[in-house]
This record gives structure tokens, sequence and C-alpha cells, in this order.
């Protein structure tokens, strides 16, 4: 790979954002190459300036708040003249950008026009580079379509982006980036938002049309598992800095870089049980960018020694204690059901059936794992249990009391103990309030705590055990990153005292880094509070990780459910082992272990 | 689609039912005998019988509101045979189709809605909004029309130079000129600056009305004399439409698919022109229509300012004079062009943008 010719070079690339009355450094001495036909990997938490190297590339940085104060982006043209990006006119940049270059985004879902059907879109891509009619257009896209693997291209030329899942939205950008044969195709989080079987689908395609086109792809992801699924070379960055390149089985096997090291040992392994996840804190100093503490050098020792492993004896124990003992909730052929249609008089003529006849029980202490595609009900099974959505049929105990069957007065002390953890941090807590008063707040409705001072000092103690600071309590949200609000969630949903949980996605909008964390935090709650806890997530992996036992549904209706360990190993439907295909495991991603 | 207009012209002929009730039962509870009105205060008690008898104002209040209902109806049940029944088929009131009969005694028939006549003047009140309408109507019209066409292209501007020193202007005229001062006042300004002061470089009046009247030419349309009554009428949306479509503007270009269409390397004329406007212009229309009827309603100051023969001139008479009829007719002119400007905006909101339309 490396005797060829690289066709873009980064090289100290700084920028700044005007943010809060002063500029603050996004990126700083960014340097990478970019060979023909190569792979390239960008890997790094979000804020780790990843996505504006890369949007500088494209020339998208908005100017202001942004600025590239120096350094040079170095493009070696199909015509072979090389210019420097960061100088060229912008009308020059207008010819490069979507024909030589080209880019994929994170959001599917808003990255198209909503108001213009799908094929015109990619039509208008072609047509502003090349000097063709719109029939000729036209046929060229429905062959992309077909590349990209959309079904029935002439009707999904037609179509509207809403009607169209989220995966094939993503194919329609990719058919769009890839229409004018770019030499350069940018793809910043491209499955991010998407569930891991439409992931693995979406990154086999791009592996297969790279073979095709042989351009050169810059994939960005905050997961080095996904990266490993794809890249020849990786380039991982940390707080705007470049802090390690090197070819791909490298940067596995050999990783220099404590926060590599970090980034590689933090997703939960899939061939074992580990008592605690290894964070970025435990590699290295947090406010050192570049260099190793000496003392967290052995972190192998730390996480790999026999302790943090669970034996498999020993798993199995605790489950047989746990099923012995009292079941604290039962559901029962549950059906909850939306509707779908209506006259105009209001009457139903069909229903979607989002959870068909489930029925499963909850042990006392156990964590019962819940897992499947989106839209297979898992989340509308969660919200049932807190009665947030009607459910049509069937029963669901607690603690052999029939929640359906209450009236809200009765329901209400229940509300107490059982609580809840949505997907997203960002908008589920009140923009207005401060975090103190947040938590407080549920305190006061449910009556918990004499006055305002007591509940205070509640509040601080909570948010000290959720890995937070006493000052937090007179913040408000958007002073938090991602992974600090979905503390908050927590504290606020522990605030009550509650003896069930039910997490939905917890997790799965924070980078894999900051997951991590949050898995380690909720195991130290669940025991710390006695818990019992529901834990729903699309990621089998987090998952298995998480849960003593492990319920996969598909389509409303349960496919199997036993222990986690066991249906990972031995899948017994064919729905559960793509579920686990899925999972972006990489080549390498023990081997670093392995060889210790 | 189908389904979806279908949905809305029923949603519309619903509201206008209920308007049509509401103003009944308004007008039914205020003040005034209809005979006094129309017979003075010293007529005898047999002629203020007489009448109470021809207009049906002597029988219980829900026998009257189903009278009202018939005459408004296009489809009514009359009794053909019978002289002294209120619902009797006066050829000096209705004109009408037969559609058939019901056991010889009731006939239902295909009408135009009877608006009754003018308690003053004894005009058939249909026929005075007929002619005073146009004027209205061309009048909200030319105001919409410079409201939009002006504000549109101002907002996009606005929203692109945001912050400069155009931005900062268009936003002060806006709330001095369109939100603070009231359209009266506007009017008077206009019609003494650009009417008056500057008539010699403008040529406009102060006053006048649409149909001119010339000793020589006869009556003539006047559309110079449009003009300033358009532009002071328009003022408010101007204002409006500015904000809103800069606001919208800036809401779209801040979107995942502008950063789309600039990657696909489209200039910043294009991405306005094929990405931004169609999604931008949805609340600027709904908003726009929406007042078309409420500005012929606005019109009522402006009319009278530029001494212009429209509707709301005649309502402002009529009021005065305790003539219902006419009153309650307007009314119910201004509801329903209300309602189906606003049908029409939600079919054509569906247009637009093919997510309203799956609802």
């Amino acid at each position: 790979m490396q005797e060829k010719n690289p066709i873009l070079e980064v090289c100290g690339l700084c920028t700044d954002f005007w943010v809060d009355g002063k500029y603050n450094r996004a990126t700083e001495n960014v340097d990478f190459k970019l060979y023909e036909g190569e792979t390239l990997g960008i890997v790094g938490e979000s804020g780790s300036g990843k996505s504006v190297s890369s949007l500088s590339v494209m020339g998208l940085i908005p100017i202001p708040p942004g600025r590239i104060t120096s350094g040079k982006i170095l493009y070696y043209s199909r015509s072979g003249v090389q210019m420097d990006l960061t100088k060229i006119s912008e009308n020059w940049y207008r010819k490069i950008r979507g024909d030589e270059i080209s880019m994929i985004f994170q959001e599917p879902m808003t990255s198209l026009n909503p108001v213009m059907k799908c094929g015109n879109q990619v039509v208008e891509s072609l047509r502003i580079h090349k000097n063709i009619t719109y029939q000729e257009a036209k046929k060229i896209t429905l062959d992309l379509f077909e590349q990209v693997q959309l079904p029935e291209p002439e009707i999904t030329f037609n179509k509207y982006p809403h009607q169209l899942s989220g995966g094939q939205k993503q194919r329609v950008m990719i058919a769009m980036a890839i229409s004018c044969n770019p030499r350069i195709l940018i793809a910043d989080e491209p499955t991010t938002a998407l569930d891991v079987t439409v992931q693995k689908t979406i990154l086999e395609l791009l592996k297969s049309l790279q073979k095709t086109y042989r351009m050169g792809i810059i994939f960005i992801s905050h997961d080095l598992g996904v990266i490993s699924e794809l890249a020849d070379r990786v380039v991982v960055m940390y707080k705007g800095n470049v802090v390690e390149t090197g070819h791909v089985w490298d940067i596995f096997n050999r990783p220099r870089h404590p926060y590599t090291k970090s980034l590689i040992a933090c997703r939960p392994p899939l061939d074992k049980y580990l008592r605690k996840l290894p964070v970025v804190s435990d590699f290295m100093n947090l406010s050192e960018t570049r260099q190793t503490d000496p003392e967290k050098e052995d972190f192998k020792i730390i996480f790999q020694n026999e302790e943090n492993v669970i034996t498999p004896e020993e798993r199995k124990k605790e489950l047989q204690k746990l099923i012995s003992g009292e079941r604290i909730l039962e559901v029962k052929n549950l059906v909850v059901k939306f509707p779908r249609t209506k006259t105009i008089l209001g009457k139903v003529t069909s229903w979607i059936t989002a959870v068909d006849d489930v029925s499963f029980d909850v042990y006392e202490g156990e964590t019962l794992g819940l897992v499947g595609e989106s839209g297979c009900g898992k989340t509308t099974l969660g919200r049932a249990i807190l009665r947030l959505v009607e459910a049509s049929s069937g029963d669901i105990l607690y603690r052999k009391g029939n929640i359906l069957k209450m009236t809200e007065t009765e329901f209400r002390p229940l509300r107490k103990k059982i609580q809840i953890i949505f997907q997203d941090p960002y908008s589920s807590l009140n923009p207005r309030l401060m975090i103190g008063d947040a938590l407080v707040e549920p305190m006061k409705v449910h009556q918990i705590g004499r006055n305002y001072a007591e509940r205070k000092d509640y509040v601080m103690n909570l948010l000290k055990k959720v890995g937070l600071l006493e000052e937090h309590f007179y913040r408000y949200p958007h002073e938090f990153s991602g992974g600090q609000r979905q503390r908050i969630c927590i504290a606020r949903a522990l605030v009550l005292n509650p003896e069930f949980l039910i997490c939905d996605e917890s997790v799965s909008a924070l980078d894999v880094s900051v997951q991590a964390q949050v898995l380690n935090l909720l195991n130290d709650l669940k025991k710390e509070f006695k818990l019992t806890i529901i834990f729903i997530s699309h990621d089998l992996g987090v998952v298995k990780f998480m849960s003593n036992r492990m319920v996969v549904m598909n389509k409303g209706r349960i496919e199997e459910m036993g222990d986690a360990d066991e249906i990972y190993n031995k899948p017994k439907t064919e729905y559960t082992r793509k579920l686990i295909d899925a999972i972006p495991k990489g080549d390498f991603t023990n081997s670093y272990f392995a060889v210790s | 689609m189908i389904k979806f207009v279908s949905i809305k012209i029923i949603n519309g002929i619903l509201v206008l039912w209920g308007v049509v009730t509401c103003i009944f039962f308004l007008f039914n509870i205020l003040p005034g005998d209809p005979a006094t009105i129309i017979l003075g205060q010293r007529a005898s008690e047999e002629n203020v019988k007489a009448i109470h008898r021809e207009l049906g104002t002597d029988r219980p209040v829900i026998t009257q509101y189903l009278h009202y209902l018939n005459d408004l109806s296009f489809i009514s049940v009359h009794k053909p045979y019978n002289h002294k029944s209120l619902i009797y088929l006066n050829p000096s009131k209705y004109s009408w189709i037969p559609l058939f009969e019901i056991d010889k005694n009731y006939a239902v028939v295909l009408k135009i809605p009877y608006l009754r006549k003018s308690y003053i003047t004894k005009r058939d009140v249909s026929e005075i909004l007929i002619d005073t309408l146009p004027e209205t109507a061309i009048l909200a019209f030319f105001a919409i029309c410079i409201a939009s066409s002006i504000g549109i292209i101002l907002g996009i501007f606005a929203a692109l130079y945001k912050d400069s020193w155009y931005d900062k202007g268009s936003f002060i005229f806006a709330t001095v000129f369109g939100m603070s001062a009231p359209s009266y006042l506007v009017g008077l300004i206009m019609a003494w600056l650009f009417g008056y002061k500057l008539a010699e470089y403008t040529g406009l009046s102060p006053v006048g009305s649409l149909y001119e009247y010339d000793e020589w030419e006869g009556q003539y349309i006047s559309f110079k004399n449009l003009i300033l009554p358009a532009f002071t009428l328009g003022v408010r949306p101007l204002s409006i439409v500015i904000q809103l479509m800069r606001s919208s503007m800036l809401d779209v270009m801040s979107q995942d698919y502008i950063r789309t269409a600039k990657a696909k390397g489209l200039s910043t004329f294009q991405i306005v022109v094929r990405h931004a406007l169609k999604n931008a212009m949805n609340p600027v229309v709904t908003a726009i229509s929406g007042w078309f009827a409420g500005l012929m309603a606005g019109a009522v100051f402006v009319e009278k300012v530029f001494n212009w023969k429209g509707i709301g001139y005649e309502v402002v008479d009529a009021l005065s004079k305790n003539d219902l009829p006419v009153v309650m007719g307007a009314t119910l002119i201004f509801a329903t062009i209300f309602v189906i400007t606003n049908t029409i905006v939600d079919i054509v909101y569906g247009f637009l943008d093919p997510r309203v339309r799956i609802k």
C-alpha cells in the first residue's frame, strides 16, 4: 500500500471554533495521508476533532464560527494537479465537491431533502458535474440504486425520503456520493444511527463498492470495532490531536498510545465476562493528552487477571440463586396494539401489533436483557410495564399485584418503585431546570424528605454516587457532555430509591468509551441499591455483558429466552444468529489481550 | 390523495355549519326589533305584527334557526303551494331548480343561498355583497400579492445576510411600521405623504375607489387608486412575511440536507432555489393564506380612510343603522372565504410537502 501515491495529504491542520466569546482549538496539527484505493479509519470520541478534520477536507466547516488557522490539505486531482484545498477559490471547490470528493453523513434521516424524490436528489448530483440530460442521469441513477441494493429501483426512484427506512436512506446517500465516481469518499459515522444488522450490510456494501470503484475511503467512527471491519490503516484522534497512526493490525496488536489501548479494551468482550469494563481513565491521566501514565501501564494486570473475570461456574451459580428466588415481575400473554388506519369518525380499521403475546418473568435482583432490532417491540414492551402505553390484553404482575388492573391511584406508589432511563440523554432533560431542581422535583412529588435542605443533601450525595460533583447541582443540562447527562438521568431514576429499573437503550447514543463507564456505573449502582433491571438494547454484545438472562425479540414476539451466555454460544434461531453475526468484532479485537 | 382532499372538504362544510349557528344565535340575542328598524318608532301594532309574521320572528327560536339554515342551504325544503307558510317558495326571494316532491306538500329544490333582504334599502343582501365584494377582494388580493412577493424575497435576503445592516434595517421597518403602528395611522400617513405631499411626483390621489366616474368618460376602472390602499393593507402582512421567511429560511439553511446539497457541489443560489425554498415556504404559505379572509375583514379601516367602496365600507354603514341581515351576510361571506381558502391551502400544502399527506 505504501508504495502508492497519496491522493490526499493533511499536514499540520489547525482549526478553531468560536465558542462563548473566544476561539477554542478543535484540531491541532492533524497529519494524515490517504493513498489510492485504501480505507483510512479515523477513530475517536465525540469532540476529538475527527468530524472537523473531515469537514475541512470537504471545505464544509462553517466560517464563522470556525476557522482554519494553519496547515495544508493537499489534494492530487484526477487530472494530476496538486492543490491546497485550504487556498482554492469557492468556485473551484464546488467543482471538486461531490465530483472528486464526496461525503456520507451520520444522520440518514435528516440528510436527504424531505420534499424531493430520492431519485431526483441523485440525478441532481450527477447533472451538476456531468453534462448529461435528465433521462441519461435517470438511467445512471437506476443503475446506482441497483448497485447499492435498493429494492425495486424504479419505484424507489419516485419515493420521498420519509417512505424509506433508515438503512435505505443511507443507501440513497451512498448512491448519491458515488454517483460521479469520486476519488475520495468520506463516511462520517455512516452507521452509528442504524441497527447493528443494518450496519453490517452497509459496511459490506461500502467494501464491495470500494473494490469496484477503487476509491480512497475515509471512514470515521467512535467505535474501533466498526473500523476494524473495514479499514486498512487507522488514525486515532484524541482531543484534537492525532495520537497514533498505523496499520489496522498494528493498532490492534501493538497499540502504543494508552488511549488506543483503552478504546480496544472498553468494548464488552464477547468470549468472557468481566466484573468491570476498562475505561479510558484506567489507562491514562485524562488531563495529559500525550503522555502515558507509568503507574497505569500495567492495566493488563488490572483487567485481565482472574479476579476481574467471572468464571462460567460462578455465573451459573448466581443464576441458579436468582431463579430460586422470588419473581418480582411476571408478564403474561401481553399484547400491545396501535391503530394503523382510522375512518373519519375515528373507528379503527386496522392495527399494528407491536407486542404480540409475550410472556416472561423477572426474578428479584437479576438483570434481564431485552434485545432485538428497532421496531421489534422491545421499547413498547418496556413502556407497557410502566403503563406509559396502554396494553391491549394480557397481565403484568408486579409482586403478585396486577398492574394493568390497578386504578391510577393504586398504581401511583408503584411508579416510585419502577423507574425508566430513556435513550436520548439530550432531549430527556428540561433545558431550563437546574440539574439539582430536576432531581429534587420527583422527591417532592412523592413526599420523600421533610424539606428542601434534606432533599438537597440527598441529591448531592446521589450525584457523587453517579460520578458527578456536588457543584453540578447548580448547573444546567447544556453544560454537560452526553455521558454526564446520562449519569444525570440515572441519578433522576434513582432519586426515588426504586427497586426496579428499565434501561431503554440507555447507552446507545453514547461513544463506546463513555458507554463502558455508564455500564460500570449501572452495575455498581445495581449492587448498592439492590436493583432489578430490564436492560433494553439493540446491541447484543452490550446486553450480554449486562444481563443474567436474555430475551431476544423479533416482530413483537419472543424468539428465544434463557441464560445470556448460552444464547450467545448456542443460538437456537436464525434471527439470533443474525444478530450475533452483526456485532462488529473485527478480526483482531482480542488478539492484543490474547498475547498476554 | 382523493381521500385526503375529501376529508378536508367535509371538514370545511362542518366548520361552516358551526359558523352559521354561531352567527344566528349571536345576532339573535342582540337587542333591536327588526320591525321598528323597518317601520320606524311610530309604527302601528298591526303593522309590527305583520312584519314579525313575514320574517318569522314571532316563532320559537329553534324554528327560526331551522328556517335560517333552510334559507342558506343549497338544497332546501319548501311548501310550494302554501302562500302563508314561512317556507313558501316565493319567486321574489329564491331562484331555484326543482328536484323532487315529497307527498305533494313539500318540494325539495336546488337553489342559490338566500341571504334575506336589507331592512333599510329592501335590496337583496346577496346583491349588495356581490356589488361590493369584488372591490374588497381585489384590494385584499393585491395587498397579499405585494406582501408575499416582496416579503419572501426580502426575507430570504435577510436570512442569507444575517446580522448585516440590511437584516437589522428590515427588522426595524417590520417592527415599527408593520407591527406597532395601527393600520389606520399608516393609512393616513400614506394618504397624506404619497397622495397629497408628493402627489406631483406620484400622481396618486389620497382617496378613491376602483370604479371612478368621469363627466366625459363615464365609469372607468382606476388601478392607480389601488396602489395606496393595497400597500397600507399589505404593510402588516409584509412585515410578518419578512420575519417569518427569515426565521424559516435560517432554520432550513442549518438543516443536514442543506449540508448534503453543499457537499454535492451546488452553489448558494442553487441551494436556495432547489432545496431551501420549498422547505422554507411551508410555514409562510400557511400564514399568508390564513390572512386573505382576515385582510378582507381588516380592510374595514383602510376602506374608510381611502373612501374605497368595498364590503367593509358597507358593513360599517349597516352596523350604524342596525341593518342586521347585511351584517350577518357579510360576516357569513368572510367566514366562507376563510374556510374555503384554508381548505385550499391545506390541499396545496399536501402537494408541497408529501409528509402531510400520510396522516
